[in-house]
Order: C-alpha cells, then structure tokens, then sequence
C-alpha cells in the first residue's frame, strides 16, 4: 500500500466509523472497496490490518452502534468478506469474533438496517468474499448463515434475492468439494451436513407449490449445474429429478421458463450433456408442454447446443418455424392444410396464439424471426435450412403487414388485418431476410441449387418428410408422395417437406432473388415505411447485393440485379429529399456502402449517373442536419473517388466540377459549426491521399497547408486527432515506402531522397507548425497523437547519425521558447518556416518517449488514485453538505 | 391486471434513472440514464435484471426518456447499440434534438480524458436516435394497439415531461424530474386530473422549501459582476447544453441593463445549434420568452462570443463558459489552471460535481492540487457552488399529487432518508399508499379493472318490460348468462346463451328419501301425504296425480315399500333449484312424520 494512502487510512477510518458524519456519496465506498480488493489482490490481508489497526477498528464499530448507517455497515461487511477471503486473515478475524458479530445471527440480522436492501446486499457479498476456503463452511454453519441465505433466497430485493442465490451455490459447492466424498448418493448421510441442508431446502421449495419458491430454488439448480461440472451434480440432479420433472406435469407449467433455463443448464454442462441420462427426454417434453412463446427460447438454446439428438433438434426448429409456417398457411388458398406431416408446419395452438391480437402475433412472429435470425448466423444451424420457405414466409409477412398481399383464405384475411402497418414485424421481418442473404442460405438461392427451388405461383412439389437428407434441396425418402398444385394454388406443407423433383420444371434462382428485390422496393418506396423500417430495408438490401455479388464471384453486382439498381435509384432520390433527417442519412450511408463496392462496375455507374443521386447528395452538402452533412460528405467523398460526383460533363468542361469538390470540403471545414461534417471531410481527405485520388494530386502541398492550417484551429478535438491522422498518412508517403512498408505512395509524389528535403516539405506544408502545437494540445488524444507522429518523423529523419541539429542555432531558441509557451498554455508566436537542422535540434531536444508514457495514462488519473479519493473523503466530511447530487 | 414496478436506478438514491414498470401487461422502461461518478459498466444500470429469459426488443414494449440530463438519458446509446435493445424510444422533440448533443459532449469528455472502458460511439449515438420517436405535448401516442402514452410539461429543462401510460383502464404517470414554479426561461409543470392509478413522482427535495430560484440567479450575477469589476476573470464549467443556455441568458440580460462591456465567451463552439434548438422550441420556454419572441427572441445573445484558446492569456476581465462541466479534462481544466493561481479570479460550479474530478476537489475546500507529474496548483481564485437544478420541493410535490389525483404514488429520485418523511406527509394528506422502493424491490400494485360488457338487446328489453327506467345514479342488479368470446364478454339471457352456443337446457333437480313408519300400502300412504300437505300448504298447489305421485310446484313425492322393512315406508321428495326454499321445508315437515289418521 502506498505509504501516503496508509498516513491517510485512521483518518478516514474514523470519519467512516463516526456515525456524526454522514457519508453520503455511496461512489466513494464502492470505489474504496474496489482499491482495497485491488490491495488485497497482491499484497496479505492479515499483513495489511496488522499494519492499519484501524481497519479493524472500522469493522468493529460497524457493530457497536445501533444506528449505524447503512450505508458504512453495508460497506463494512463487503470489506470484511475482503479480508476474510484469505485464510490466515479469516483466522485471525475469528479470534476476535469480529466475523461472527458481523455475519452471524447477533449482528446485523437484529438492527434495523436489515430492512435496507444494501445492508443484506452487503452481508451477502461479504460472505460471497469469504466463503472460499475450508474453514468458511464451518464458519457458515455455525454463526447460522445458512439458514439466513434461505430466507433471503426469497427477498423483496431482485438484486437481493440474485445475489442469495449465487451464495447458495457457492456454499454448496464450497461444503461438497471441500471434502473427499467419495459417492455422494440418495440418502441424507451420504451428503455433508451443509449440503444436505441447502439439498433439503430446496426439495421443500420444490415440493411447495408456491411459484416464487420454486423459481427461486430452479434457478439456484440453474446456476449450480451451469457453474459446477463434477460429478456430484449428477447426484444432485438424481435426488432433485423427480420434484422438478413433475412440474412438467400441471396443465399450466408455472415456472416455464426458469425450468427451460434450467434444462439448458444441464444440457451444455459435460456432466449431463453427455451422459445416458433422461435429460432430452425431459426437453422433449418440455418443449412439447410449452406455451408457443415460451417454447421459442427453449427451442433456441436447444438448437444452439453442440451436442443434442438430431430427433430434438428436429423438434426444437419444428417449434422456431411454426409462426412462419402459419403465415404460408394462411397465405394458402385453400384453408386448413391437408397432408402435413406430424409435428411440422403449423399447429393450430400457433394459429390461435398467432391469431389472438396483434400483440401476441408480433411477439411471436418477432420472436421467431430474431431467433432464426441468431441460428442463422450460427455456424452449425440447423441442416437442412429451409431457406426458401423461409424466404417464402418472410416476403409473405413482409406483405401482410404492407398490405400488398391478397389473403384468400379467411385466416389470411385476419392476420393481414392484424399485421397491417405494424412496424415492429416488419423491422423483424426486414432483418431476418436481409440475413437470409448470407451464408448457406444466400449463396444456395444463387447458386445452381436454387434451380430446384419451389415457387409459390406454379409449382409442382414433390413433397417429402424428414430430416436426414445431407441436401436440403434434393429429395431423400424413395417414399415421397407427389403433390402439384396449379398456378396460384400452391400451400404450404410441413418444413419437412422442401424437396424438389429434380426434373420438375420450376423458376430459377432468379426469380426468388426478383421477388426479394421487389419486396424490398416496395419497402423502400413506400410512403408509409417509417423511419426505422427504412433504415432495415437499406440494410437488408445492401445485404442481399453483396451477397449476390459474392455469389457472382467477383465485386460487380449479379449482372441480374441491375434492373434492380435502375429502379432502385429514383427511390433514392426521394428518400434524400425525405423530410425525415434520419431517411436521408440512411439513405446517404447506403450510397455510400453501394459506390464503396461496385462504383467501379460500369453498368452500377451508367445507373447512378442516369439519376440525380449524385447532385442531390451534393446538394445534402447544405443540410441543416448535422448527421446528414456528414454523411454527406462521406458519400461524396466516396463517389469522388469513384469518379461519379457528377453527371457526366459536356466536352466543354470536363472534370470542371471535379475541381470544386476539395474546395468546398475545405469550405465546410473552415466554416461548418458542427463537427460531425468537419470530421468526415478530415476522414474523406486521409482516405483521397491513401488512395492517391487526382483531386488530392494537383498542388497537394498547397493544399495540405491550407487544410493543416484549418484544422490545427478547430474547436473539436477529434477533427484535430482527424488533421494528425492526415499528417501521418502525408509523412509516411513523403518519406516513401521503403521505410514504412505500410504507407502507398502516391504516384504523383516522388519520395524526397533526403532527410532535410523531408523536412522542407513538411514545413512547406505547415505539418511541422501543426505538429508542434498538437504536442501540447490540452486535448489528451491530439497530443498522444502528435507525439507518436513526431517520434515517426524524428526515427526517420534524426536517428543517431545523419542530419546534425543546430542546438545552438538562435532559431532553434525561439523555436524551443514558443514549446514551452505552448505547453504552459499559451498561444505563442508561429514557428514559421523552420530549417531542417532546427527541426532535427527541437525533435532531438523534446523528451518525446517520456510525453508518450505521461499521455499513454487518462488525464484524470491523478484525481482517479486511491490517495486522491482518499483525500476527497476526507475533504468531503462536513464541506459537501449542501452540495448533493441533483441532476447533470 | 395491475401494475408492478421495479427500479434499477433512481430508488432511494438520485443517480442513474431507470425504472422499470409493467401497466397490464405491458413493459416500459421509464428513463436510461447513467451515473457519472464511475468509469466502468456501474455507471450503467444493470439491464440484465430486465429480462432473464428472451431477448430485450421482446420484452420491452418501448422506452420513454422524460428529458435530456444524463443522469436521464445517458445510457440509452449503450441500452440500444450494445446491450441490443431495437424497439422505440420515446420523447419530446426538444430532448429528441437535445440529447444527442449532450451524449456526444459526454462521449467526447469521457474519449478525451482516456481510461473509459466499453463506451459507446458517436455512431452508436446516431442510430440509437434514429431509434426515436418524438411525443408532442398532450398528444396521445399509440404504441401499439393497446398501449398509449401523453406527455405533459414538466418546467425543470427544455423539453422536459411527465408521461402518462395508459393500457385500457389502467394508467401510470412518470413525472421525471420536474418543476412546479417557473423560471426565467421554462414554465411550471402542469398535468389535468387524470386520476392514474400510480403517480411515479421524484423526490429530489422531498424536504426542502427551496427559496426562489431568483435569489439564486441574483447572487450569481452578483458575483460575476465583482470579479469583473474588480478586474477578475470568471470561469463557469458547463456541459454543452441545458444549464449554460439558461446562464446565458441570465448574464446576456444584466450585461445588457448594466451596460458591460467586459467579453462574455462561450468555449465549446456549440453555441449556434443550442441556440438554434432554443429559438426553435420557444413555444416549449415560458410566457414571457413567447410574449416578447417578436421583439428580440432571448437566445439571440448579443454580447456572448465565441471563444478561441488565444483569448486566455488576454488581459482584463472575461467571462467564458467552458466544457465539460466538472473539470476533469478538456478546455475548462486547460482554463482553470491557467486562472486558479489569481485570486482576482473565479470559478463558479453551477452543478453537482461526482468525485474524481478536480470539481469535486475544490467544492470540498481543497486548495492545493496535485497536478501530473507530482506538481502541485495552489488555488487562490474564489470558488462557488451555485446549484441552479430546477426540481419540485416538497411543497411543489404535493401540489402535483394534488392535481393528478393518484390512487397511488410512489417516490424515486431522492434521499431514503427524505423520502421516508415524504411519504407520511402524503399518506396523511391524500390518504393514499405511497411506495419508495429501493433498487431491485419491486412494487406490485393490483387494480380492479372494469371489463366492458356488452348487453343484449332483449336482456335490456326485459329490463325494460319490468317497467323501470334505467337510472345512472342507481345501478341495478342485471341477471343473465355471461358469454366470453374472441376476448369480448357480452351478458345475454339463457336461453339466447343456449341458442347461441348450440347447447341444449339440463335441469338439475336435488333429491331426498324420508322414511315413514306406516304399514298401509304405498297407495295410502301417498294419500295421507297429498291430505297432509293439502292441509297446510294452503297457498300453494298441491296435486294428486294419477300415476300416483304428489307434486307441489315443482316438488314431486313418491312412495316406495322399504326393502326391508314392512312397516316402513320411503318417500322420494325430488325439488329443482328454482324451488329450493319450498323443497327443503316440506322436507323437514315430512320427517316430522305424518298425522295420526282418524281411526
């Protein structure tokens, strides 16, 4: 402990022990415990109160006052609980039967302070501390802890009653694994004393009927099982079994999902997960007794588990896909479905759940979508993945809700009337087909698999059953009935039932990726998509373009997809005119997004310049929203790059516009009042000069100088950090690639061949000036930034040899005497331009590597230190009084 | 039915608001906000107490944000963008363009002074407002079909307001934090007698009368009218939005009546947009900023700049209002050393400072500070703390509950301790249950919902026939079968209930033996019976019948042989519901026995 915080410790002892003085900043307890664990970490505890009686004096004064605060008690058993988790330390407590006073029933149990929730808080986390060596478990037994932990299993407090539980657990675990048990078996004196307590209470609670009784003692199994993998729980889960699989047994299973968590629990732990035991008979189960929302999760974790029997997971995906599979029932002509295999496709419990309110039927189709969504992107997810339907399913909840499907059958008329306009499946649904684009599922709808694809207008299926098959799209049961259904009159028939004759005569790839890109116009064009749902259908579409592109093999869209670009621009155009600011930037942020990947693709930039996308981006410019400025400029500054910031110009003036772009980015720079612009036209410079784009080439030293003398004066710090990233980009391509193998020189820039020529540029271009002033930015990232730019520039221009500094150059004087004006704080007079020899003298005299460890620590780090909160709670007693925390 | 609420933050302590509260069935989180007095994930609130099971979107039917300070809103970015929350996010306009500001001066303070761990982005921050949905002031706002909400003003910060939730017939006031008097720019809060059957009130000062917010406004400007004229600079730490504006505005005003000329600036090159937020919601500022709007708006300052780092070291008194507001990194710090060593100088702390800022440490009379490096700044210039936080007193509290009318309040945002004495002045005034739970308690309130029925016409009609006209001031007993069907209830007659639903009509009869000692035949024994009861049921008709049973309105009497003995007798007495009364009597007469017969 650092001797200052160790001189200030009986001070603040006694200020905490005194009850005349109230501590009421609770930031400064916790972050004192937080140092005393940190102490406690490396150095003895019996060492450290040996050394600062006065801690022990705390802690015993924690108990002599009736009144004590709750607040300095709470902290006193957290602090304990510190100290007594090492053995030697608990020891010596013992002896003065400071733990028992603390934690046992004559303490805090007794005084009123029990009744604030911090104080039992605190009483648990000390014991949490405490309670992990041998001699703990006697001690909890004794002073009657356990007993107490039971009662708080059950406490008013969530936060309470979730911190009993982990307790329970690890006393649990503590009392087994603390002594040589060879077998633990059914019977109670095969158990340690502790353990068959905690085992008998939570059979009580088990057996109570009561709902919280039986949460609480699930979750307490649920935490052990998760945490504990030794075979001991094997003999716990044998004895408890019975009580909790006949919960299983009620109509209305009352504790539905605190018994999923708990099977969950128990099926990822290598205890049971592997074992021959009865645990997926039990998910089965479950799963099947489930109400349709509660069953989802369930079904999830089931699917998400790496070992599992396929016929569960079969079951658990059955379960997942249920709501979708109702929707292609009702979007079915004909009612009621004939030929569904047991236990897939839709039930009629779903139907009912899904059919009920809106309320329900959003949260259970939302419920599944995002689940679907999260296998999805799972590595192993469900083979084989019925991506098609689920497409289907997807577009056809997309239609209910924008209201373009024609329901025909009744039950489709009702949930279209439910769904209609409802935002929340449709950003669901959005997301989930904007996922259905990647992975197995997207390269297979484009990829030659996807010619075997069912379509809903004329399909002849052949339908099939079951699971097994390695393709999800080649039939795999000889037994396979074959169904066809006209044109328009297609159903749905079990997810199980995917498979395709081979032979049969059915649309491409293409026409499901049309029917995607169609829904998504139709989205995207919609007057009634709000805000949010836009932004999800930009998304799910950038989506589906890369992946068809992937798909393709290279970085140009599908060469299909192009109408699609020429439908999709005029929409753009009115979503940048959109009122709505968050439309506009979204819209902005797809451009974007498409001119980054495909704005080299000729037929993406005969679209993009055939609309007016890129003069009403420009003119986004002006916005009066901040966001959408710089967005703005970020999508210029990307279709600058690609050559397409304007329409193409007449032979009269070309490339005239081109021309004016940097200037009115360093327009908006010099004079835009908000930073988010300013930082994007610093983000947009770096990435033109990396890329060596023609715009940056003409006169870049000019140009440069005027942008470093811009930014050096900005307000925001970031837009600074912003100009130093510039600077580091234009010093690595001024000294040229070979000696940062990271940098790409420009072509038009021909590396300097010396180190002094280096150093004209950069004084040319005003980066030296810049630099210089950033090393003593008050801005702790400008000048850490800074620093390591000058450290860069000094290896590689004044290493041990080379240049010769001119120390005693009376430039180099003034130089130094304008730093130290800088670093004190003030302005000071510009360097102007500045010699090489100066600057090597001044790269040289500047304790750089000590400024880099200074600037590596937060600015606050001194007010952050244990000795400083120690003098803020000693100054605070009795000064801060009428200074209490209102607001920000 | 019935409401239950749970504070992650906000109970019995003032911090990080967030309460969670479920209205029939619907969760809303009230308020996101985070606590600046720690740099790791505490500051947050802890989300995973929301839901154990399912996914947060799910759960969660929407988030109301009541204004924009920190402590309100300041983990929303993290709530939405890293913890993964995707539903809708609800608030005033002004907060809705507000608040972004100030969670971007709070993202930079935090990244500038370094040592912040798992922050969110300035990115996060803009799709997390995108997110938003704004709420006018009265409008009602359908969140989905069931669950609506209404803001209504607040005072205490521009855009500010108290949200009433509402699910059927079940509803629930937030009030955030509010104000009760108005103020040199914002009016009092102000809500109609909505009678919720929850108010969720702050307490901040549950046991103050506070004194006018006008003396305060009157020391301050006294104060920086002194440094000034003595020559001084004054310092005045802000965050970017908010509390600066309302000072500004203060010393804009009294520059102007005193004719100074001493320059007023403002640091953080954010003055235009917050003055442009101000003169666009004018109609949310109270009377008199409206009234004198035409004239001159009051966020046009004249007299206050914007300030460049060089002027710092200019001679002569200045004013500069500086980021971030507690000292502890940026611009106001660079100043506050500069000046601190001036005893000429001041720095005036208009807000709570949390500890580990160099803020905290002057307010508490610390005057040497460590500095980096081990160097030491001696603070010679003057400091003051000047809390200009517009929230109810105790007085402004009652006068709310008094107005809403609450079948239950329940205080957060305060001291345990303050709260306590609250809560039995409003159980003594307003006779009604008043909470105060701690973070983590949960607060479960049942309701009594009123479940509309819908009549049938011919139940009305037979009401009518009775000839009693329906009475709104006398509720009368209506008796028929109640159907639930596709979640409506409607109460028909029985036997439309039964045409209805298909069903055919079972009557249900209760039946008794008694046994009679007489050894004549079975026949007799009936006719003895039929003249018993014929002699004493003089009102009611008694019948022979001819296969040789005896009924009494409904009530039928059957004799059998005893099997075995002769000389007794069992009498069947078989009765439906309807003659119960009737039933049970002759019953009970019958096992008194029957008259002897005239021999």
């Amino acid at each position: 402990m650092d001797p200052e915080c160790s001189r200030l410790l009986p001070a603040l002892c006694a200020v905490l022990a005194d009850p005349r003085q109230p501590m009421t900043d609770d930031t400064c307890l916790e972050k004192l415990l937080d140092w005393f664990k940190t102490v406690t970490e490396t150095e003895s505890s019996l060492l450290l109160l040996q050394e600062n009686p006065c801690l022990v004096e705390l802690l015993s004064q924690a108990l002599k006052f009736q009144d004590v605060s709750s607040r300095i008690l709470s902290f006193s058993l957290r602090l304990a609980g510190i100290f007594a988790a090492q053995e030697n330390c608990f020891q010596f407590l013992q002896q003065g039967e400071l733990l028992l006073g603390l934690f046992g029933e004559a303490g805090p149990l007794g005084l009123p302070a029990w009744n604030v929730p911090s104080v039992r808080s605190g009483w648990i986390q000390g014991l949490c501390s405490l309670a992990k060596h041998p001699s703990a478990e006697q001690f909890l037994v004794d002073c009657g802890a356990v007993d107490t932990i039971f009662s708080l299993q059950e406490d008013s407090s969530l936060f309470v009653a979730s911190a009993a539980s982990q307790l329970l657990v690890q006393v649990l675990s503590l009392s087994i694994q603390g002594r040589a048990t060879p077998q633990l078996g059914s019977s109670d004196g095969d158990w340690p004393s502790c353990a068959q307590s905690i085992v008998g209470y939570l059979e009580e609670s088990l057996r109570s009927g009561a709902t919280p009784q039986i949460t609480q003692a699930l979750k307490v199994l649920t935490t052990t099982f998760g945490r504990c993998h030794h075979s001991w729980t094997e003999a716990l889960w044998m004895r408890l079994s019975p009580l909790v699989t006949c919960l299983l047994e009620k109509d209305t299973v009352p504790t539905a999902h605190s018994l999923a968590d708990l099977f969950l629990s128990m099926a990822r732990s290598p205890t049971f997960g592997s074992s021959d035991c009865d645990l997926w008979v039990t998910l089965a189960q479950t799963l099947s007794c489930l109400s349709p929302t509660q069953a989802g999760p369930l079904a999830l974790g089931i699917l998400k588990l790496h070992v599992c029997p396929q016929a569960l997971k079969t079951q658990a995906f059955d379960v997942l896909l249920q709501p979708l599979a109702c929707v292609l029932e009702a979007a079915a002509q004909v009612p009621g479905s004939s030929g569904l295999p047991d236990g897939t496709g839709s039930n009629p419990t779903m139907a009912d759940a899904l059919l009920a309110s809106t309320s329900s039927c959003a949260a259970l189709l939302c419920q599944s979508l995002a689940h679907l969504g999260e296998l999805q992107a799972l590595p192993h997810s469900p083979r084989p993945w019925p991506q098609v339907l689920l497409l289907e399913a997807t577009m056809m909840t997309l239609r209910f809700c924008s209201g373009s499907a024609v329901p025909i059958s009744s039950v489709g008329g009702r949930l279209c009337g439910i769904l209609a306009s409802c935002i929340r499946v449709q950003r669901a649904a959005l997301d989930f087909l904007g996922m259905l684009s990647q992975g197995t599922g997207a390269c297979e709808v484009s990829s030659s698999v996807m010619s075997h694809t069912p379509h809903p207008s004329s399909v002849p299926l052949h339908v099939l059953s079951g699971w097994d098959s390695a393709d999800p799209w080649v039939p795999c049961f000889p037994e396979a009935q074959a169904c066809t259904f006209p044109a328009g009159t297609w159903k749905f028939l079990g997810w199980g039932c995917w498979g395709v004759h081979p032979l049969a005569s059915v649309p491409g790839p293409q026409e499901s990726v049309t029917q995607v890109f169609a829904i998504l116009l139709e989205y995207l064009r919609s007057p009634e998509s709000s805000p949010t749902v836009l932004k999800k259908a930009f998304q799910a579409t950038l989506r589906w373009l890369l992946s068809m592109s992937k798909a393709c093999g290279s970085n140009n869209p599908d060469p299909h997809t192009q109408p699609f670009l020429r439908e999709l621009f005029p929409v753009m155009q009115k979503r940048l005119c959109n009122p709505c600011w968050e439309v506009r930037d979204s819209a902005l942020e797809f451009l974007t997004h498409l001119t980054t990947h495909w704005g080299g693709q000729p037929d993406f930039r005969e679209a993009l310049l055939a609309s007016d996308v890129p003069e009403l981006t420009q003119q986004l410019l002006q916005d009066p929203e901040a966001y959408v400025r710089a967005s703005a400029v970020t999508a210029m500054g990307q279709l600058a790059s690609q050559g397409l910031h304007a329409t193409p110009s007449g032979p009269e003036h070309p490339g005239a516009k081109q021309k004016s772009l940097p200037q009115e980015l360093l327009h908006i720079l010099s004079l835009d009042s908000e930073g988010f612009p300013r930082r994007a036209v610093m983000q947009v410079f770096t990435q033109w000069l990396q890329d060596g784009h023609p715009a940056m080439a003409e006169d870049l030293e000019q140009f440069m100088a005027r942008v470093f003398q811009v930014v050096s004066r900005d307000l925001d710090w970031e837009v600074r950090v912003q100009g130093l990233e510039l600077a580091r980009v234009f010093l690595a391509q001024t000294l040229g690639p070979p000696d940062c193998p990271y940098a790409v020189a420009l072509p038009a820039a021909t590396p300097p061949t010396s180190p002094a020529e280096v150093l004209r540029t950069l004084g040319r271009v005003q980066l030296l000036e810049f630099a210089f002033r950033a090393l003593f930015d008050c801005d702790r990232p400008v000048a850490q930034k800074s620093c390591d730019l000058l450290l860069l520039l000094r290896a590689r221009t004044a290493p041990g040899g080379g240049l010769q500094g001119a120390e005693c150059n009376p430039e180099a004087v003034t130089v130094e005497a304008a730093l130290r004006a800088w670093q004190a704080g003030e302005q000071g007079q510009p360097l102007g331009e500045l010699v090489p020899e100066v600057v090597v003298a001044i790269l040289r005299a500047l304790d750089l590597e000590g400024l880099q460890a200074t600037l590596a620590e937060s600015s606050d780090h001194v007010e952050q230190s244990p000795r400083s909160l120690l003098q803020d709670m000693l100054a605070a007693v009795g000064a801060l009084g009428g200074h209490e925390a209102d607001c920000y | 039915p019935g409401s239950r609420l749970t504070p992650t933050g906000a109970g019995q302590d003032v911090g990080r608001s967030c309460i969670l509260v479920s209205v029939a069935g619907k969760n809303v989180m009230l308020d996101c906000g985070m606590h600046m007095g720690f740099n790791d994930d505490r500051r947050f609130p802890d989300f995973s107490y929301i839901t154990q099971n399912g996914r947060l979107t799910d759960f969660l039917d929407c988030v109301i944000i009541s204004h924009f300070h920190l402590d309100h809103c300041g983990a929303l970015p993290y709530f939405s963008e890293m913890v993964g929350y995707d539903g809708p996010i609800y608030m005033t306009p002004p907060t809705q363009a507000i608040c972004p500001i100030l969670l971007e001066d709070y993202r930079k303070i935090a990244v500038d002074k370094k040592g912040e761990a798992n922050f969110f982005t300035s990115q996060m921050i803009k799709d997390c407002m995108k997110k938003v949905v704004a709420v006018h002031l009265h409008q009602t706002v359908q969140v989905d079909d069931e669950l609506e909400i209404k803001a209504y003003y607040a005072g205490h910060v521009l855009g500010a307001a108290m949200f009433q939730i509402k699910v059927g017939s079940e509803s629930v006031v937030y009030t955030g934090d509010y104000n009760m008097t108005p103020d040199r720019h914002l009016g009092a809060a102000w809500i109609d007698r909505c009678r919720p059957n929850l108010l969720i009130t702050e307490s901040t000062y549950a046991t103050t009368i506070r004194d006018s917010k006008r003396c305060r406004e009157r020391d301050f400007l006294k104060k920086v009218h002194e440094t000034v004229e003595r020559g001084g600079k004054v310092l005045i730490p802000v965050f970017a939005l908010g509390r600066a504006q309302e000072l500004c505005i203060l010393l804009e005003t009294f520059w102007e009546r005193m004719n100074l000329k001493a320059p007023i600036y403002f640091s953080t090159g954010l003055t235009e947009k917050a003055n442009h937020y101000y003169k666009l919601f004018i109609t949310w500022t109270n009377q008199k900023i409206r009234k004198t709007f035409v004239q001159r708006n009051m966020f046009e300052f004249k007299h206050i700049k914007a300030f460049d780092r060089a002027f710092a070291d200019n001679p002569g008194p200045m004013v500069v209002f500086a980021t971030p507001g507690m000292l502890h990194a940026g611009q106001s710090l660079q100043i506050f050393r500069k000046w601190a060593g001036n005893e000429k100088n001041m720095v005036i702390m208009p807000g709570y400072c949390v500890q580990g800022t160099v803020g905290h440490k002057i307010l508490s009379g610390q005057r040497k500070l460590e500095m980096e490096g081990r160097q030491v700044l001696e603070v010679k210039m003057q400091v003051e703390y000047m809390s200009f936080s517009a929230h109810a007193d105790a007085k402004g509290i009652m006068q709310l509950i008094g107005q809403a009318e609450p079948e239950h309040v329940l205080l957060v945002h305060g001291e345990a301790k303050k709260m306590e004495f609250l809560k039995q002045k409003i159980e003594q005034e307003f006779r009604v249950n008043c909470y105060m739970p701690a973070n983590g308690e949960t607060v479960t309130l049942p309701t009594s919902p009123s479940i509309p029925v819908g009549i049938s016409l011919g139940l009305l009609k037979r009401e009518m026939a009775q000839g009693m006209l329906p009475d709104a001031k006398r509720p009368r007993l209506l008796q028929g079968t109640l159907i639930m069907k596709d979640s409506n209830f409607r109460l028909v007659s029985s036997e439309q209930a039964l045409k209805e639903l298909g069903l055919a009509e079972h009557q249900l009869r209760f039946t008794c033996r008694v046994h009679l000692h007489d050894a004549r035949k079975e026949q007799e024994t009936v006719m003895r019976v039929y003249s018993h009861l014929k002699s004493i049921l003089k009102d009611h008709c008694v019948q022979h019948l001819p296969d040789g049973s005896v009924t009494v309105e409904s009530i039928l009497i059957q004799a059998a042989a005893h099997s075995e003995d002769p000389g007794t007798k069992v009498l069947l007495v078989s009765w439906t519901y309807q003659d119960e009364e009737l039933g049970s009597y002759l019953t009970s007469l019958l096992k008194k026995g029957l008259p002897q017969a005239p021999s």
